[in-house]
């Protein structure tokens, strides 16, 4: 009840607000920079009068002024200017920018901001550092561009989703993505599905229905003071996107071609000495033959991406419009895989009522198709079968004759040779289980705007985001019987994510005093999502399909259900308000506060929660005077919290209609005191410039306590229930952030800029719940990934040897290694990351760039290598056979020394599901060379077509790396919170090299 | 004209932002099913038995490798886990068949009765009962005490005893069929049971049937409570399950024969060697009902006319291909819709027993031996049954496993005795008989098979070849079997002062090698 008295109170000032509404004016026009971006807060004054006026959030002014007079326009970083007012009523100035000390940048709500007033670090990452590489995954170009930025790439390749996580994993539950927003608007970034140890694939994210070219700038909001005016979803960070706007004049064309060819860097260290006995599927003879070697390699192909864009862009002083139109295609490194991507996004703007009013509309339509996306894990995984084929067998033949034909059933079988459940003949697999993914999206939105006058305006902007995805696989019948019926097996989704999104924001900034500047936003929002509505179907094994290899529902039998799905629906409605007082332009006070109600919380009394922050920063190059070497000088600091809703559903659920015809009762505990999880944030930076501004320096030190974590419990046995939820739990992230810049080299035209970002988090788990010793987040056999108390996120357990109080390994009755049950064996977060990113130029012709990427620390475990023990299929197991044992330090049971083991019970015992994991945690360390370009533009003006611009440049991207682990550190198995840093069976990390051609019109 | 355009646009804001009104249906899921909806057609009560039913039997880490391994009905040929799982006595699968009765009956049931309760269903409250005491008898046969009497209270809860449970159970039944007796007519169950079509009459046989299983569990440990259940079982007016048309079976709801899929879609179940040696030695013609010929007759050289070929429990397994030609379970179960849980053969056999112990029977321990394998005989649809019985020669064989070298997983059989019937024998002799009888019977449903078994030591199987046990769970010695399965690792954490009530009230070590409460070893008279 009280919180909806605030709410109306907000909404009553916004009314009261409205009535500062000024009289008409004489002059009036929009202040921009050079390339036409509106300057808001900059200055008019009339010389003549000393009346001044200021630009609102699109760099509008007026003001009054009689002919003849003069004003003077000013802002930070640029250049003043003074123009004499004559007769017309419209003056749009562009500024040139002057000693470039202040940037404006986008902050949260797309509200423009000077970033001296900022309380809170942010970091702008330009498109042509995005997309100069054309990566197919433009999230990937992310790492190291910013400090205090994680970037993990999926290992399914094209169409494969991004792992971004700011400042470290901040809840036990959530997966810690921050909230993707276009032009201020949030978008929907939901990832389906992640691959397991198990099994699974990637299913891609909402990133990569976005047209990387239509790309202005991505900005970084880092902390949870930068997203609290967009509540709980702002909790972990803002990514936030600019689109490219028309542009008022002539008209733009641009288009970009680029190919690029992708191969895998490496596989693993494999023997081909030593086969199979018995027909069996480990490869642990003794005996050495003469087998084939070099298929692995070869199944792997090079893959070719083709990215194809054309924007058009132009307008006029009413309109300006943008369409673009997108296109990419890939084949993988793995057979048969194929991503193909289509955009069409279209953007206007028209002023209207004497341009008092701006309507801009942006509707973007994105078709994605994937077949074959890789997977990882054991099951039906095509790497299985390649890495662990039996050496005495044929591969060719195996691979080519991947089905035979089957009298007794009249139909192709699956050829297979050893009945094992991880086991599938990887052509079988690619060719008869294929999977197809479609994503059809469309994101539509209107935004009207309304300026009252230079002081007031008012915003409201509603967006819609739908998209229809469809998973589907159909395994023909003989395909893998552990999870394949006798007649087949469908697995058929098809969901919608909807995401209805609306705000209205009020407006006002005005000098209070000559000292005392103020900015006032206030506003309120409502946002409906609908996630995972549709039907989901799987027959599983258990379903035997009516008629072999038909995949439609009338094929199903009657034990396989056809379910209505739903993954989440949630109401949130908020009212938020900011206020930023400035005082003679140095010192800035912002405060913000935010009431949100969410639907996943009622009837817990708790469904209304609000949440402060305040922040301060202070020019003190501008309030004392400082060394001249010091050109820029600002401190800042901020404290935040921002409160987290629970999931969908989690109160009081219901029971299930099984496909027995009965119902399942609901046995997880109601929890009806729960409460939002909560996030608090300190942090304090400095910003310093020198040498007039040819060296940067940005520093943040932050604080993140997450604490009330909703976590679910499996109930103690006796309980009565199997499930419940508690609010528990205290994870601190702690860390630093620094961005060095400079203009390391300006001579001539010559021109060499860098930045090097580096970051460092400390993330711990304080506490879980009382009751838990810790809590299970993925892995499964050999490796485990858990929270523990005194721990941190990403702790990996693997089992160890088990030694004597000497350290020495013991060895049991039968001369194989003991084992450990599961022991902590590292962190798959690094100690601390460096981005080095630079770009060169020569004249107007010549550029490059490279980025370097270093990670350091953390450790990393590869499963894969336990399982090619297992098999007895690794290098290592293949040379102790020719050595005929391992050498070890090592006792017996008795404390007797030992000192060789036999290789075979030596690598089985290091190998499999459950082996020995310990030797295969490496260090996560690694150095890349993560993106190369040159770009040269040619001189077109002088042979008389209509081509105005053309820019041919080479690109490579994750060209070269350092690192001990025998696969990518960076390649994520899984793009989720659970289960980092584990490998199983995944697609190795590819380089990609190719070229891009760019031409305007 | 500017103003208007703001206020309509607050107030089409303040309209949109201010209604919470809807959250409580937002934040519930469309496709889930609340109890308020079952009420129509009385569906909230008894939509919840399918389940509960169809959660009694488990799956393959519940049973085939365990008890269906420990008691030598079936074999896998998979070296799980390296070789060192459940069936060579290193337990990997614990807690999956405590969970699925917690889970999908107690936890569940719980709420049923609870609901039944406030309506006035008191048939339902009983019928829920007895499905409990089905279950928790069958889990109380791997760990021993067990969670029960204090089943959904708050805090850490204490388990029962087993001699608890027992007098628990045997109360508790006695409510069952009072309450069953008082309204035999009553059609409420009819929508909900798959098994007897609702009838109250069938249950009452069910129950009484249970309670005769129960009471012959404790027939060593307390021989006089025992009696007094077991006569009160065989007493009651509304009849013991004597005919195959009574057994308890458990629809599959068109889920294929469990094993059906462990044997043919996974390959990883087989003939057991024992199964072998008994069905072989005694010429069983239920052998190609229970199993499917081997397609390699080098296989069973050593017994031409038997083409049947098993594979040790417990054996040494190089890789699994070597015994996947062996015998796989017989193809009639690719049409199976049903499981038996409780069945005429059983009761016969147990009221065979029941009459060498002295209790009051309807017919001779000899008359109910027989018939217990003439229901046997016509449940698996088996011709010859009198031959069967007569013969007095034939003795279970010795096992060779063929694909294996030396005398690698080889046995000697154990057992000498015949299937005909000696009068003349000692009670040790004749319940010899009538327990390897009920052994062979028990297929497909070997929990009280294997209870049998550690309760007499009948019939005389094979000890495991591959011996894995250690300290880790306890040891088993080379020549016993396993004993039990150790409780939930689960518990010891989420319910730490009942689990070491637990322990304390198991009686020994939290091993697998630590008798249970019937287990009490010696001679069976």
């Amino acid at each position: 009840m009280k919180q909806k008295t605030i709410k109306h109170a907000i909404l009553s000032l916004c009314i009261l607000l409205s009535g500062f509404l000024f009289a008409q004016n004489s002059v009036n026009g929009t202040i921009t920079d050079e390339e036409g971006v509106p300057l808001p807060g900059a200055t008019i004054v009339v010389l003549e009068t000393n009346d001044g006026s200021t630009t609102d959030f699109d760099g509008n002014y007026s003001i009054s002024a009689a002919e003849g007079q003069t004003l003077e326009i000013s802002f930070v970083g640029y250049e003043t200017q003074q123009i004499t007012v004559g007769s017309n009523a419209v003056y749009s100035i562009s500024l040139v920018a002057g000693n470039a000390l202040d940037e404006i940048v986008v902050s949260a709500l797309g509200i423009k901001r000077d970033e001296k007033t900022l309380t809170y670090a942010s970091q702008t990452v330009k498109s042509e550092n995005l997309t100069q590489a054309r990566d197919m995954n433009f999230a990937n170009s992310l790492s190291g561009r910013a400090a205090g930025v994680e970037i993990r790439k999926s290992s399914s390749g094209s169409g494969g989703s991004t792992r971004i996580v700011l400042r470290g994993s901040k809840s036990l539950r959530g997966d810690s993505q921050p909230l993707i927003v276009i032009d201020g608007i949030p978008m929907v970034n939901n990832r389906n599905s992640q691959p397991d140890v198990w099994s699974g694939n990637d299913t891609g994210d909402g990133l990569s229905q976005i047209n990387p070219d239509d790309i202005e700038s991505i900005t970084i909001l880092k902390g949870a003071n930068a997203a609290v005016l967009y509540g709980s979803q702002g909790a972990n960070g803002v990514v936030m996107i600019t689109t490219k706007s028309g542009e008022e004049g002539v008209t733009k064309v641009s288009v970009n071609s680029g190919v690029t060819f992708e191969s895998v860097i490496k596989t693993p260290e494999l023997q081909y000495d030593y086969g199979a006995l018995n027909g069996d599927k480990n490869s642990w003879s003794t005996t050495k033959g003469n087998y084939d070697s070099g298929y692995v390699e070869d199944f792997f192909q090079t893959g070719a991406n083709y990215i194809n864009s054309i924007s058009v862009s132009g307008g006029n002083n009413k309109t300006k419009a943008y369409f673009s139109y997108y296109n990419s295609t890939s084949d993988g490194v793995i057979p048969t895989f194929k991503y193909q991507k289509n955009n069409v996004s279209f953007k206007q703007s028209t002023k209207l009522l004497d341009d008092k009013m701006t309507i801009t509309s942006n509707i973007i339509l994105a078709d994605e198709k994937t077949h074959n996306r890789p997977g990882a894990g054991y099951y039906l995984n095509p790497l299985v079968a390649l890495y662990t084929f039996p050496r005495e067998r044929n591969w060719n033949n195996f691979n080519t004759n991947y089905q035979t034909f089957d009298t007794a059933t009249n139909m192709y079988k699956q050829n297979i040779y050893a009945n094992y459940h991880f086991l599938s003949n990887p052509n079988w697999v690619l060719n008869k289980q294929p999977k197809d993914d479609r994503i059809k999206r469309a994101i539509s939105s209107l935004n009207i705007k309304y300026e009252f006058s230079e002081k007031l305006s008012f915003q409201a902007r509603a967006s819609y985001d739908y998209s229809n995805k469809t998973y589907e696989q159909q395994h023909a019948a003989s395909s893998n019987p552990t999870n394949t019926g006798d007649n087949g097996r469908w697995d058929y989704r098809r969901l919608n994510d909807e995401l209805f999104y609306t705000d209205g924001i009020l407006s006002f900034n005005d000098n209070l005093t000559d000292d005392l500047s103020l900015t006032l936003v206030a506003g309120a929002s409502l946002q409906h999502h609908v996630y995972g509505e549709g039907v989901s179907v799987t027959s599983g094994n258990d379903g035997k399909l009516f008629y072999a290899n038909e995949f439609n529902f009338q094929n199903l039998p009657t034990n396989v259900q056809v379910r209505s799905a739903l993954g989440s629906k949630v109401e949130k409605q908020a009212v938020f308000g900011n206020a930023v007082i400035g005082y003679k332009d140095y010192l800035f006070l912002d405060v913000s506060g935010r009431n949100d109600w969410a639907s996943t919380l009622v009837g817990t009394g708790n469904d209304s929660y609000f949440y402060p922050s305040y922040g301060l920063s202070a020019i003190v190059s501008e309030m004392i005077s400082l060394p001249q070497i010091i050109s820029f000088a600002k401190i800042r600091g901020s404290l935040a919290s921002v409160g987290n809703e629970v999931p969908f559903n989690r109160i009081n659920p219901q029971n299930t209609v099984t496909a027995a015809g009965g119902v399942n009762r609901n046995t997880q505990k109601p929890f009806t005191d729960l409460e939002p999880e909560l996030i608090e944030t300190t942090e304090f930076g400095i910003d310093l410039r020198f040498m007039n501004n040819k060296i940067g320096l940005d520093l943040a030190v932050y604080n993140i306590k997450s604490t009330n974590q909703f976590l679910s419990l499996s109930a103690p046995s006796g309980s009565g229930y199997t499930t419940y939820f508690v609010n528990a739990g205290e994870i601190v992230n702690k860390g630093i952030e620094l961005s060095l810049s400079g203009n390391i080299i300006e001579k001539g035209n010559l021109s060499w800029t860098s930045v090097l970002n580096f970051t460092k988090n400390t993330n711990e788990v304080v506490s879980i719940h009382p009751d838990l010793t810790g809590l299970g987040d993925g892995g499964g056999d050999g490796v485990q990934s858990r929270f523990v108390p005194g721990g941190s996120i990403g702790d990996l357990y693997v089992r160890k040897h088990k030694r004597d109080t000497q350290g020495r390994i013991i060895i049991d009755k039968n001369g194989a290694p003991l084992s450990t049950d599961h022991e902590l064996a590292g962190n798959a977060e690094p100690d601390f990351s460096i981005g080095w990113s630079n770009n060169f130029s020569l004249g107007d012709k010549l550029t490059a760039g490279f980025i370097i990427n270093g990670k350091f620390g953390g450790e990393v475990y590869s499963h894969t290598e336990t399982m090619l023990n297992g098999f007895g299929v690794s290098k290592r197991s293949g040379e102790a056979r020719d050595a005929g044992s391992v050498s070890v330090n090592a006792v017996d049971e008795n404390g007797s020394a030992v000192s060789s083991v036999d290789p075979v019970k030596w690598y089985t015992a290091l190998g499999d599901r459950n082996g020995i994991g310990e030797p295969y945690v490496y260090s996560r360390t690694n150095i890349r060379l993560t993106q190369l370009s040159i770009g040269y533009n040619f001189d077109v003006s002088s042979l008389g077509i209509p081509i105005e611009g053309a820019n041919l440049s080479l690109i490579g991207n994750n060209l070269l790396y350092s690192a001990e682990a025998p696969f990518d550190p960076e390649v994520a198995m899984s793009t989720g919170r659970n289960a980092q840093g584990i490998d199983n069976f995944t697609t190795p990390s590819t380089r990609t090299i190719g070229m891009n051609l760019r031409l305007t019109f | 004209m500017k103003k208007n355009i703001f206020y309509i646009l607050l107030i089409g804001l303040i309209t949109l932002y201010s209604c919470t009104d809807d959250f409580a249906e937002l934040n519930t899921n469309p496709n889930q099913i609340t109890t308020e909806s079952l009420k129509q057609n009385f569906n909230h009560v008894g939509a919840y038995f399918p389940s509960m039913l169809k959660a009694i039997s488990g799956n393959q880490v519940m049973h085939n490798l365990n008890n269906d391994s420990w008691v030598r009905h079936y074999a896998t040929p998979t070296p799980f886990v390296g070789g060192i799982n459940n069936t060579t006595y290193y337990p990997r699968w614990i807690h999956q068949y405590w969970n699925r009765i917690y889970g999908s009956i107690m936890a569940p049931g719980r709420q049923v009765i609870q609901i039944a309760e406030e309506g006035g269903y008191d048939m339902f409250v009983q019928w829920t009962k007895l499905i409990q005491i089905l279950a928790a008898s069958r889990l109380s046969a791997y760990h021993g005490p067990i969670i029960y009497s204090n089943y959904g209270t708050q805090g850490d809860v204490m388990y029962d005893t087993e001699a608890e449970l027992y007098t628990t159970w045997f109360s508790e039944l006695d409510k069952v069929v009072s309450t069953f007796s008082s309204d035999t007519s009553y059609s409420g169950f009819k929508d909900f049971d798959a098994s007897y079509g609702g009838s109250i009459p069938h249950w009452i046989k069910m129950a009484n049937s249970l309670r005769l299983r129960l009471a012959m569990r404790i027939s060593k440990v307390n021989p006089t409570l025992a009696k007094t259940e077991g006569e009160k079982a065989i007493n009651d007016p509304g009849g013991l399950i004597t005919t195959n048309a009574e057994n308890l079976m458990l629809s599959l709801y068109g889920d294929p024969f469990h094993e059906v899929t462990i044997g043919f879609s996974w390959n990883d179940t087989r003939m057991s060697a024992s199964m072998e040696s008994i069905l072989g030695g005694y010429d069983d013609p239920r052998a190609p009902k229970y199993w499917s010929p081997v397609a390699d007759a080098s296989l069973v050289a050593d017994h031409p006319t038997f083409p049947y070929k098993g594979i040790r429990n417990g054996a040494y397994l190089a890789s699994k291909a070597l015994h996947l030609p062996y015998s796989n379970i017989s193809e009639d179960f690719k049409s199976a819709s049903d499981r038996k849980l409780v069945d005429a053969a059983e009761v016969h056999f147990a009221l065979a027993e029941a009459s060498l112990r002295g209790w009051s029977t309807p017919l001779t321990a000899h008359a109910h031996y027989e018939e217990g394998v003439k229901q046997s005989f016509a449940y698996w649809g088996a011709g010859g049954v009198d031959a069967y019985l007569a013969n007095n020669s034939g003795t279970p064989l010795n096992y060779d496993d063929v694909v294996e070298t030396g005398d690698v997983n080889d046995f000697v059989s154990r057992i000498s005795a015949t299937v005909a019937w000696d009068e003349t024998g000692t009670n040790e002799e004749k319940l010899e008989k009538i327990m390897t009888q009920k052994w062979i019977a028990a297929y497909t449903n070997s929990i009280e098979a294997w209870v049998d078994h550690r309760r007499t030591g009948y019939p005389k199987l094979p000890y495991n070849y591959q011996n894995d046990s250690n300290s880790d769970f306890g040891v088993v010695p080379g020549d016993e079997f396993m004993k039990r399965m150790v409780f939930p690792v689960g518990e010891k954490t989420n319910n730490a002062s009942g689990y070491s009530d637990a322990v304390s009230k198991l009686g020994g070590p939290d091993e697998i090698n630590t008798r249970l409460y019937w287990d009490t070893g010696g001679s069976n008279f």
